[in-house]
């Protein structure tokens, strides 16, 4: 076999780097996995409390108490819009074009970044604190979630532009950039079903509210 | 590409730059800068975040936010900084940056050339991450044996306290968490680490970096914890069931954090042996030639990925309450504590699994060496733990029977849960089926079979009564279930566990294992573990409740019979610790296939090699080709001559 024709290796085992893409999509795949069931959890708590309404007390008090819908669609759809960014640049590079990767991860980190702030100021605007009642703190922890995720894709996207500028991934071995369109895939369908919990499981549909002890923290 | 590197003697492999000598950063750090990290790192964040947010800060209810807030940045503080000062961050900067690991990298990374400091670093060799389990797991079950001695002590003593009520609410809270945490990482940690990929014929697990995080976190995990009996402890047992929680001192949170880091520990290690499983096994290891005991890591390794973040979330939430102000758990402002306990048993119960199943599976693999013949019916066993996995997923209510949460729900749960003793009894047929007309070796690791299959009857049994919502009516919060759990997680888990390390011990040290002293402790310990839980059992049926200190006199016959007991058994694990220590210290040199056993990890040199093996293995047969080919042919082959003998007698 001739050089040009060798499948590229990889530096620490000796293996074809496609056997290791296999092997990574794999453990991506169980990230992904292993941190639904987190997500799952926030999305249980929220549903959970919604529907028992204990005490009465899911919603805060005070009027215009609920948060507002557009943060939570605007962040999904900042994080759709970077994803789309990173696959258009996977693609790129997958037919050879490294600057449409370099292009793509960099449009996708900024997009990010900014989805990111946008999280951030979210959380600091909300009309209650963390503390005012079940809603309050089912919708904070859904957005901190949120939060981390993009502040993880921050980094993920930096540092495929990064790589790209090194000459890390190149069309033979360009199976990171594709595990991070894949995570962010994932965090896009993570973010959407937070905005949709939030948008539609408002008023809690349970008017005859149990009620329980008067324990306080 | 500026150089080549030969790897494996196979080929020449070209190689990214080299950016300063082998390991860069990691050449630096060692566990002695990972404590300088986390110790400093929490000193500040302590400092600073006393400036801002006072000790005495409460907020309108008057909870102490400050206080909290300060301990969970503190904790938090130092696992980051332990994990900075370690160097777990360097990769993921150096990937960042494009300053890819080249083969020497990453032989350095594997602790070539380092001698015995390399079980002090962020090392990524399968191997020594298998011994930094084992003597982790190791100095757990010393803490959590110690404080049940001091438990046993109170409760053997009838006729006086011996601690203060709320250290000894403490100590059973510690003592439960401590022996969790142990038991879930004896045997998925060191075997599933050392053993599992010379098992497989790899070189190495799939994610070596992700291997020593996945230790790291967990050493991390633990002073928190431990630090938690000087901070007011854990009152609330190992479960700590809200609103409880909430209202505990600070020492809470120390359980807390070590939940949340350890879950992330879980989570990399289920990542990283379910991928090695099921990309690395080598050429020819098809699914139905796997040894048993890759199928039960890869049942546990399942149920700890998909079930652990549910137990992390559970803790996330309720530090969030105590130190953030939410109301998850406070039904005052709208919290539930059935949310919390749902969470909390949708791992809570799988993890029994998570630690029994890859015990039972080491157990099943050792009893075909030490039968010489093959294990009876492979796809029951398979059957068995994907049942488990499958029907583990379901059975949670089962705990909350009594709690008032969904009454109508009960049912459903007890079949369920009845349900589950069905594939669990694959697996116990499948030990009964394989010691069938077996002619056994009785070694030491053969007598850990005995002792388990005896224990899990025992406690499978006792199980399904509590399965039922009737019985567990009178039973629950009893003495009767803390010795049924006894039974699983001790008599069948720990039991196991020390058979299947008594057998690998000669792989993984080099050594030998002293017998004559590890069986003296064994039996000792095996004994006086009837003693304490069957005495246990009667405590519990006369209505003794856990938990307490002060009981009626009518108890107190069981408890010293238990007392006693529990002393034997700190004796007896003793004497096994001490052939623990002596022969990896001066035990005989072990060969390389000590048991004649035909799984690959035997069939490579002690001390196995930094690459395990020198040109990876191709399987051509089933690992459990002994003797007789199938004993059903066998027993069927015998009927047919007895049928014969008797028609020409005729």
């Amino acid at each position: 076999m001739s050089a040009q024709t060798s499948p590229a290796l990889y530096p620490t085992t000796g293996e074809p780097v496609a056997v290791n893409a296999r092997r990574n999509r794999l453990g991506l795949w169980l990230c992904i996995i292993s941190d639904a069931t987190g997500v799952v959890a926030l999305l249980i708590a929220y549903m959970y409390l919604w529907s028992l309404n204990v005490n009465n007390a899911w919603a805060p008090k005070g009027k215009n108490h609920w948060a507002l819908d557009w943060p939570f669609w605007a962040i999904v759809a900042g994080t759709v819009l970077g994803t789309i960014c990173m696959w258009w640049g996977v693609k790129g590079i997958a037919k050879g074009h490294t600057g449409r990767l370099m292009a793509g991860a960099l449009l996708s980190s900024l997009i990010i970044l900014v989805a990111f702030v946008g999280q951030i100021i979210q959380l600091s605007t909300f009309p209650f604190g963390p503390g005012d009642g079940a809603y309050a703190s089912a919708t904070f922890w859904l957005a901190i979630g949120t939060a981390i995720h993009l502040s993880l894709l921050t980094f993920l996207t930096t540092a495929i532009v990064g790589r790209t500028r090194a000459g890390r991934i190149t069309q033979e071995n360009h199976s990171h950039a594709r595990l991070v369109a894949m995570w962010m895939t994932y965090v896009c369908v993570a973010a959407l079903l937070g905005a949709i919990f939030t948008t539609v499981m408002k008023e809690s549909p349970n008017s005859n509210a149990p009620t329980f002890g008067t324990f306080q923290n | 590409m500026s150089q080549t590197a030969v790897i494996h003697e196979q080929m020449a492999v070209p190689q990214p730059k080299q950016h300063g000598k082998p390991g860069g950063f990691l050449a630096h750090t060692n566990i002695f800068t990972g404590l300088i990290g986390g110790v400093v790192a929490a000193g500040v964040t302590y400092f600073i975040g006393d400036k801002l947010v006072p000790w005495g800060t409460q907020n309108a209810d008057f909870s102490q936010v400050g206080l909290n807030a300060l301990v969970f940045c503190t904790f938090v503080a130092w696992v980051i900084g332990f994990m900075a000062g370690i160097g777990a961050f360097a990769g993921p900067i150096r990937w960042a940056l494009g300053h890819d690991l080249t083969h020497d990298d990453a032989e350095y990374m594997a602790g070539k050339g380092q001698g015995r400091m390399k079980y002090w670093k962020y090392t990524t060799d399968h191997k020594v991450v298998g011994i930094q389990y084992l003597v982790m797991a190791l100095v757990l079950f010393g803490f959590g044996g110690f404080f049940a001695m001091l438990i046993r002590t109170e409760l053997g003593a009838t006729w006086r306290e011996v601690f203060d009520p709320n250290f000894y609410n403490s100590l059973i809270g510690t003592h439960g968490i401590v022996m969790i945490i142990a038991m879930i990482i004896v045997v998925a940690g060191p075997l599933g680490n050392f053993i599992m990929p010379l098992m497989i014929g790899a070189r190495d697990m799939a994610f070596p970096r992700l291997n020593a995080l996945s230790f790291w976190l967990l050493f991390a995990a633990v002073p928190p914890l431990v630090l938690n009996l000087v901070m007011g402890g854990i009152r609330d047992g190992w479960t700590v069931y809200q609103p409880l929680g909430t209202q505990a001192p600070i020492g809470m949170i120390g359980y807390q954090v070590c939940i949340i880091t350890f879950a992330f520990s879980t989570g990399i290690a289920g990542v990283n042996l379910i991928t090695t499983i099921v990309t690395m096994r080598a050429r020819g290891m098809t699914w139905a030639r796997t040894p048993i005991f890759i199928i039960g890591t890869l049942a546990a390794a399942i149920m700890g990925l998909v079930w652990f973040p549910m137990f992390q979330y559970a803790q996330l939430l309720a530090a969030s309450d105590k130190v953030i102000g939410t109301s998850f758990y406070i039904p005052q402002s709208g919290g539930s504590v059935w949310l919390y306990e749902n969470l909390f048993w949708l791992l809570g119960h799988p993890e029994v699994y998570v630690i029994v199943v890859p015990a039972t599976a080491g157990i099943l693999e050792l009893m075909v060496v030490f039968l010489r013949k093959p294990l009876f019916s492979y796809k029951m066993a398979v059957a068995g733990f994907a049942g488990v996995v499958g029907i583990s997923a379901v059975v949670w209510v089962h705990h909350m029977y009594m709690t008032g949460f969904a009454p109508q729900a009960g049912y459903p749960f007890m079949l369920s849960t009845e349900l589950i003793s069905i594939p669990f009894g694959f697996l116990v047929l499948v030990m009964l089926g394989t010691l069938w007309r077996g002619k056994a070796w009785n070694r030491l690791p053969m007598m850990a079979v005995y002792a388990v299959i005896f224990d899990k009857i025992i406690g499978g049994i006792t199980g399904v009564y509590l399965s039922d919502v009737p019985v567990d009516q009178y039973m629950h919060g009893s003495m009767f279930v803390v010795a049924h759990f006894h039974y699983m997680l001790m008599g069948a888990g720990l039991f196991a566990a020390m058979g299947v390390i008594v057998y690998w011990f000669p792989k993984m040290t080099g050594r030998m294992f002293d017998e004559r002293i590890g069986k003296i402790g064994f039996w000792t310990a095996f004994l006086a573990f009837q003693v304490t839980f069957l005495s246990m059992f009667v405590a519990g049926l006369q209505g003794m409740p856990r938990r307490v200190l002060q009981f009626d006199n009518a108890f107190d016959i069981s408890n010293w019979i238990s007392t006693i007991g529990a002393y034997c058994i700190g004796i007896g694990m003793l004497i096994f610790l001490y052939a623990v220590i002596t022969s990896w210290r001066n035990g005989k040199v072990a060969p390389s296939n000590p048991w004649g056993a035909k799984t690959l990890e035997w069939q490579t040199e002690t001390p196995v090699p930094l690459e395990n093996f020198p040109v990876l293995p191709v399987v051509t047969s089933d690992p459990y080709g002994y003797g007789i080919p199938d004993p059903y042919l066998k027993v069927e082959e015998e009927l047919d001559q007895d049928d014969n003998e008797t028609v020409g007698a005729r």
